[in-house]
């Protein structure tokens, strides 16, 4: 053969190559979850709720307030009550809002998978409506001081988390979400079960296993597990369905190995010497009965058996 | 979902040139947008020599929703007012400005400074506010060509020159700017994204950067200044470079994208290559 022939041969694979490259539909990059609409229909529900609560908190404080006629005390006590009044407001809003949000769930049950993310998708449309609503309460529970409101709010609205793991200063999103035990989520990072690519809307459950970290203004995309003791470094970001494995920490776009993650080591070690300084210890002393002048001859075998 | 404090620390509008007799401006706005709430409750209390105390109450919380909606309407229409008439002093125009010359300074970079104080309060106000829609009409009436549709409630946007299209997502925590400071230089260059596009978190738009319909800018990249984004392209990187073609527009992907959910395996195969890679150089 040419030399020419086989370099005519060779670039039409190179090409071919190039188009089966084009044609590459595995999503190993990462997008938002945000609502990429915005509706007036919304309104609908949001005044009922806030009409609703604001008015169980003002009738409670005008009911209770009035037992009291001094009008000193009164007036000294208004700084309480602002502070009682706006958690009696938040109790209010989650309330109303669960209550709308499990006659929602009934008609259309929340699943995963992949959808269109188009006008008239039942799917979408519902997504929508669900983060919607979860927004408001959350966005007042964030806003008060107090942080363990907003893991009770996470909790009240149906992700797995326990009060021993953090995410207040993370965004997270409310559905599909499981924590484990003593995870930290670090300051701007976003958690997102829900992701928008072109024309589709992906939904996969993200799971978070115990001690794990997510490191600062990094994102997590839809169906990753970060398992026991794995750290996601800070400014690096997950793809669509990566498994985390255990012990590691992992850093950059996307997430891959840097280190074995020693510092969980040290934590795991503490915990056995802990567990071990805990056990019952007792000490076994036999007496035996010979005479006691010659009691130091067993004690000098005992130290040879130990030499 | 909850949008906490360091995500929207930010006000919408930059701040740079602080000065004691730019008060001014807060103050008029800011008494004037209180006031109409004091005329509105004081229209109110006058009604209840005719009603019941229950009726107080029943309408008192969706009277404070009608008083924050009313003192950010009022706010809005004297910045507006306020905003023609130094645009009738100096128009704003793009270009690079410097922003001190012979140690004063530039009129222009002054002028861009009292426009951005202005919008503040109403802008603030509005992003306190927890419904987005306000935000929308903000943006509309200082100058950003946006739809009521679009989304911009979870990330931070400059209030000049920026044009939007239709069904455009701005992701959690993104930045776009139309102005930006490189030293003594001021540079205001238009931005503008058009329809179908899809920007993600944490990534930031430079001032002049053009990203055409249904192209994808990746979570936490980075567009230089002026740089332009293809028509059905990804985007990835710090800076942006092209990724792959965008062929998530095409109809029925959703068995095609449905089967990487339950191969898992392949996947992994494919991430533990990275690992390797990765390993072997750092120990």
């Amino acid at each position: 053969m040419n030399p020419q022939e086989q370099k005519n041969k060779k670039t039409v694979a190179s090409t071919s190559d190039i188009k089966q490259e084009e044609k590459d539909y595995s999503i190993n990059f990462a997008t938002s979850s945000a609502i990429n609409r915005i509706n007036l229909k919304f309104l609908l529900l949001y005044i009922p709720i806030l009409w609703l609560s604001g008015y169980m908190a003002l009738a409670i404080f005008f009911d209770t307030s009035r037992l009291i006629n001094n009008w000193f005390i009164t007036a000294l006590l208004i700084p309480v009550w602002l502070f009682i009044l706006y958690f009696i407001f938040v109790f209010g809003l989650a309330i109303f809002t669960r209550a709308i949000l499990v006659i929602i769930n009934m008609i259309h049950k929340p699943k995963e998978g992949i959808f269109k993310a188009e006008e008239g998708n039942q799917d979408f449309e519902f997504w929508r409506l669900r983060t919607e609503l979860k927004k408001l309460t959350l966005w007042f529970m964030n806003k008060g001081p107090l942080p363990w409101i907003v893991t009770w709010g996470f909790r009240w609205f149906g992700v797995h988390i326990d009060f021993s793991s953090h995410l207040q200063d993370a965004w997270v999103d409310v559905d599909f979400i499981e924590f484990g035990r003593k995870v930290t989520v670090g300051q701007g990072a976003v958690v997102m079960s829900s992701m928008i690519v072109g024309q589709y809307l992906i939904i996969k459950r993200i799971i978070i296993d115990d001690y794990a970290v997510v490191g600062g203004v990094s994102n997590i995309s839809p169906g990753t597990i970060i398992k026991r003791d794995t750290v996601v470094g800070a400014f690096s970001s997950t793809n669509f369905n990566q498994i985390l494995e255990e012990g590691w920490i992992y850093f950059g776009i996307p997430s891959i190995k840097l280190k074995p993650n020693k510092y969980a080591e040290q934590r795991q070690e503490k915990i056995i010497r802990r567990d071990v300084e805990r056990q019952l210890k007792y000490e076994e002393s036999h007496e035996i009965n010979i005479d006691p002048d010659k009691k130091h001859l067993i004690n000098n075998n005992r130290k040879n058996e130990v030499k | 979902m909850s949008t906490p404090s360091s995500l929207t620390a930010g006000p919408f509008t930059s701040l740079v040139l602080v000065k004691k007799r730019y008060l001014i401006f807060y103050i008029y706005l800011i008494w004037i947008s209180l006031f109409s709430i004091q005329l509105e409750f004081w229209w109110y209390w006058n009604l209840l020599y005719d009603w019941k105390f229950i009726h107080f109450i029943t309408f008192l919380p969706l009277l404070i929703f009608i008083m924050y909606l009313s003192m950010v309407f009022v706010s809005l229409l004297n910045a507006k007012l306020l905003i023609i008439i130094v645009n009738l002093i100096h128009k704003p125009k793009e270009g690079i400005f410097s922003r001190i010359i012979d140690q004063k300074i530039s009129k222009e970079y002054r002028y861009w400074c009292i426009r951005n104080i202005i919008k503040r309060w109403p802008i603030w106000l509005s992003h306190k506010f927890p419904l987005p829609f306000l935000d929308n009409i903000c943006f509309k009436l200082f100058g950003v060509r946006t739809k009521y549709s679009n989304s911009l409630f979870e990330s931070w946007v400059d209030t000049d020159f920026i044009e939007f299209g239709k069904e455009v997502v701005l992701g959690q925590g993104s930045i776009i700017q139309s102005t930006v400071i490189i030293g003594n230089l001021l540079i205001i260059r238009k931005t503008i994204i058009e329809d179908n596009v899809k920007i993600g978190a944490h990534s930031v738009v430079m001032p002049g950067t053009i990203i055409r319909k249904n192209a994808i800018l990746a979570a936490s990249s980075l567009t230089t200044i002026g740089q332009e984004l293809k028509e059905g392209w990804i985007y990835l990187g710090v800076p942006a470079k092209k990724f792959k073609k965008n062929i998530f527009y095409e109809d029925n992907l959703e068995e095609i994208i449905e089967k990487q959910m339950h191969d898992v395996e392949e996947i992994r195969q494919k991430y533990e290559k990275l690992y390797t890679k990765r390993y072997d150089k750092d120990i």
